[in-house]
């Protein structure tokens, strides 16, 4: 999760994340060095002497400030077309589950192996152990391996809702009527955080996600399904 | 919840952010990359302005000269930093599919070794 006043993207737990990020950064470094260049441009023209009131054209300029941009524009777009259809790959995923958004929890089938389904509520304050975290923690976790693929089914039953993990690179739309599908494969163990990012009502902030990630030995052993 | 590093763990570099946003101390290439675009704008610049003596244009090229060296240099070292990544990964399945299958009929050394006997 976030630490506090966190502004930057969390640490990967996907290969599609890191990949994010790593864009993220090419991205940034581009827009750093055009902010620098216009912030000069504005502190020459705050001190420059010269005024010259009849410029009728300036063809070399206008030529540099169409092909540069243009050029600028290619080297953020080819990185980032190939992200794009990273995430569209079919990579053979080993576990299905559906994740079902209500106002205001989320429901959670585990049809795989057995037909498990549970519900996912935030839990109130009052509820808090010390060492849970306050509008993140939930009852129900959602319990995955860690290095499988694993395809996540994405639907609601009442309004938009969107089932998202930052650190996982995951956003997805929850559409009433729709079955929208994300994969992932997380590449190592620990409790991951996500919140509704779709509003969805009153109660929209306090409807979470949280994410345990074991690994695959302990995941077989059936921990998931002795609720 | 970021946690306080372990003991023997490696702490978090205190962040330092250009403009308020380019994080140079935890972004891989962005250090080096600005350091040596200044280096690359001071050089240019103030060799235009021995030639020249003209000190705004020097500057425009002193702007300029970060501008280019600092994207060089970012686009070398991050195309360096994507292949390390690759090897890593690559070593890391290797090592990974070394201790899976050692022994067993699918173990790769076996087959190399099969493979270069005949």
């Amino acid at each position: 999760m976030a630490h506090a006043a966190q502004v930057g993207l969390q640490d990967a737990t996907s290969p599609i994340m890191e990949e994010l990020i790593i864009f993220h950064d090419h991205a940034l470094m581009i827009i750093f060095l055009i902010c620098f260049l216009v912030l000069y441009a504005l502190f020459l023209t705050l001190t420059t002497k010269l005024t010259n009131t009849s410029i009728s054209d300036a063809q070399e300029m206008e030529t540099v400030w169409t092909i540069l941009p243009a050029i600028i524009l290619v080297l953020i777009a080819l990185p980032s077309l190939r992200i794009l259809y990273m995430t569209d790959e079919v990579n053979d995923p080993s576990f299905t589950i559906k994740s079902i958004g209500h106002q205001w929890y989320w429901t959670y089938e585990y049809t795989d192996y057995g037909g498990l389904i549970f519900n996912s509520y935030m839990l109130p304050p009052l509820f808090l152990e010390p060492g849970d975290l306050r509008l993140l923690d939930v009852d129900n976790r959602v319990v995955l391996p860690v290095e499988a693929p694993v395809r996540m089914m994405i639907t609601s039953q009442d309004v938009l809702h969107s089932w998202a993990i930052p650190t996982l690179g995951l956003k997805t739309d929850a559409i009433p009527g729709r079955l929208n599908q994300t994969t992932f494969t997380a590449t190592r163990p620990g409790v991951y955080y996500g919140q509704c990012s779709e509003i969805c009502g009153a109660n929209h902030s306090f409807m979470p996600i949280v994410l345990e990630l074991i690994p695959l030995k302990i995941f077989e052993m059936g921990p998931v399904f002795t609720l | 919840m970021a946690a306080a590093p372990e003991p023997g763990e490696p702490e978090e570099r205190k962040s330092l952010k250009l403009l308020g946003f380019l994080d140079v101390e935890n972004t891989p290439c962005a250090r080096h990359s600005i350091l040596y675009g200044s280096l690359g704008s001071v050089v240019a610049g103030f060799g235009h302005f021995l030639f020249t003596s003209r000190i705004r244009r020097s500057c425009d090229v002193g702007v300029g000269g970060f501008i280019l060296v600092t994207l060089g240099c970012w686009f070398h070292c991050r195309y360096n930093y994507a292949k390390q990544r690759i090897q890593e990964r690559i070593a890391r399945e290797e090592i990974k599919k070394k201790i899976l299958y050692e022994g067993t009929h699918l173990d790769p050394e076996r087959k190399h070794n099969g493979s270069s006997s005949n």
